[in-house]
């Protein structure tokens, strides 16, 4: 299957934080979510493939392509959607238009003009005047107007009402139909990513973690919950991160088959949600924390 | 580049609106062409400039089909183009309201000093942030000060005598290689602010 955006051993440090030996790749025709916490470099790796940051080391290509013989090829390709307003307030949104307009070859009116319409938005009112929705629907009928092959979003979810953000993922499924397009997009909003991922990248402490299909999670990952007695210095290996409480414990195995076969039916499995995987991640590498509750 | 350019003129369009009759008023109160002119010209292109200083609208520009040598690249030219439109305007009011051709080196004095000025503003900002420009200006200023009362009591002076001097030459060479150094200047600060840039983190 052919990879849209390729990231290869990229490290990227500042001060206080660093991406370390990042490999992610994004599958064509496909929506992939892309998870982490707060802090844990997601932003950051979004701005590695948009080429807004250079890696310190490392590959990243886009369509196959490196942004240093192809910038603007790359660039006429993507459409591009973030989650605090970039426009500039004090003009129109039908000003912005003719500034965003000519940048892109393939850019079509009539698209525009259509999401215009079904988002309602004002054309002769300043963006300051936009609330964060209408804010998200403008970036959203930029990134779509001049068929962008690519879509890449930076937490476009956060802040919407959960009316809008069922209508979002509506239209990104809609986008999604001719199989030509393929979305990438970071939240933590993880029920975001039960209606619309085909993948799921999860990236923690600058680290790749895991690029699983969606439904696959379900399979390899579960929930265990049982009497603390079972614990010991071997069994506590086979999970990633542990809770303890005086009732019992829960925690997380990425092999759901050998925990079952391990304990039987001395345990309880359960399906996680991509929120249980993200914190007992983050558990299993605060070392164990424990909890009494 | 043209896009971004034109950019620049939509972004500046009301700001144009205003200030170009103002300097239609201006002319009809001050004959000092040179001084007008200037700080017109500085304060439209400098306000351009700070338009897109913000993360948001870097953000934006680097994320559009562009390259960082086109946005620094843009500047440049846009801020000719600001100048050219600053200039004609001088012209046509002085046409309009004086009755008088203006004298083209007055013009060409103008532009001189923009380029100059720009030459050192732009790498400047782009290095840091615009808004420090006049703390600069400020602390060069209280340099110049206590430079000249300290080591050169008559370096103001030397200065006008220097400019007058210069002034009178009616030597089209003279001129040729005054221009040839702004531009040669120009040219050299573009080169550096697309080093800068294509640093900058966003």
């Amino acid at each position: 299957m052919e990879n849209v955006i390729e990231l290869q051993n990229v490290n990227k440090a500042f001060k206080g934080f660093e991406l370390k030996d990042l490999s992610i790749s994004v599958k064509k025709g496909f929506v992939t979510g892309f998870i982490g916490g707060n802090g844990v470099g997601k932003s950051t790796t979004i701005k590695l493939i948009l080429n807004l940051l250079q890696p310190d080391s490392g590959d990243v290509s886009v369509f196959g392509l490196n942004y240093k013989k192809h910038e603007k090829e790359i660039k006429q390709r993507i459409g591009f959607v973030f989650d605090h307003n970039v426009f500039y307030e004090h003009i129109t949104l039908s000003d912005m238009k003719k500034i965003i307009k000519p940048a892109y070859k393939n850019w079509d009116d009539g698209i525009f003009h259509q999401y215009v319409n079904l988002f309602e938005l004002p054309l002769k009112k300043s963006i300051k005047t936009f609330s964060k929705g209408m804010m998200m629907k403008a970036s959203l009928a930029f990134a779509l107007s001049h068929r962008a092959e690519l879509i890449i979003m930076d937490e476009p979810t956060s802040g919407l009402d959960p009316i809008f953000r069922r209508e979002l993922l509506d239209i990104l499924h809609d986008i999604m139909q001719d199989g030509e397009k393929t979305i990438f997009f970071s939240t933590h909003i993880t029920t975001d990513l039960d209606r619309i991922a085909d993948y799921i990248t999860f990236i923690h402490n600058g680290q790749h973690i895991f690029t699983k299909e969606h439904y696959k999670i379900e399979e390899d990952y579960a929930i265990v919950k049982g009497e603390t007695n079972l614990l010991d210095r071997d069994t506590e290996q086979e999970f990633i991160g542990i809770r303890k409480s005086n009732h019992g414990f829960e925690a997380l195995t990425t092999n759901k088959q050998r925990t079952a076969n391990l304990f039987g039916d001395m345990v309880i499995l359960e399906k996680p949600t991509l929120e249980d995987i993200m914190l007992y991640t983050k558990k299993g590498n605060d070392n164990y924390v424990k909890s009494y509750s | 580049m043209l896009n971004l350019i034109r950019k620049d003129i939509v972004l500046q369009k009301n700001s144009l609106l205003i200030l170009l009759p103002a300097l239609f008023i201006f002319l009809f109160l001050e004959r000092s062409v040179i001084w007008v002119g200037v700080i017109f010209c500085f304060a439209i292109i400098m306000q351009s400039f700070a338009l897109d200083e913000k993360p948001s609208a870097n953000l934006l520009m680097n994320s559009l089909p562009y390259t960082r040598k086109e946005i620094v690249s843009s500047k440049y030219i846009g801020a000719c183009v600001f100048t050219f439109l600053v200039l004609l305007t001088i012209v046509i009011g002085n046409l309009i309201i004086h009755r008088e051709i203006t004298q083209w080196d007055q013009l060409l004095f103008i532009a001189s000093v923009i380029v100059v000025f720009i030459s050192f503003a732009f790498p400047f900002s782009y290095l840091f942030k615009s808004q420090y420009l006049m703390m600069a200006c400020g602390v060069l200023f209280v340099l110049y000060v206590v430079l000249v009362n300290t080591f050169i009591p008559d370096l103001g002076d030397r200065l006008r005598a220097g400019v007058q001097t210069i002034l009178s030459f009616d030597n089209s060479l003279l001129y040729a290689g005054g221009i040839l150094a702004a531009v040669l200047l120009y040219m050299f600060s573009w080169m550096l602010s697309i080093r800068i840039y294509s640093r900058k983190v966003f």
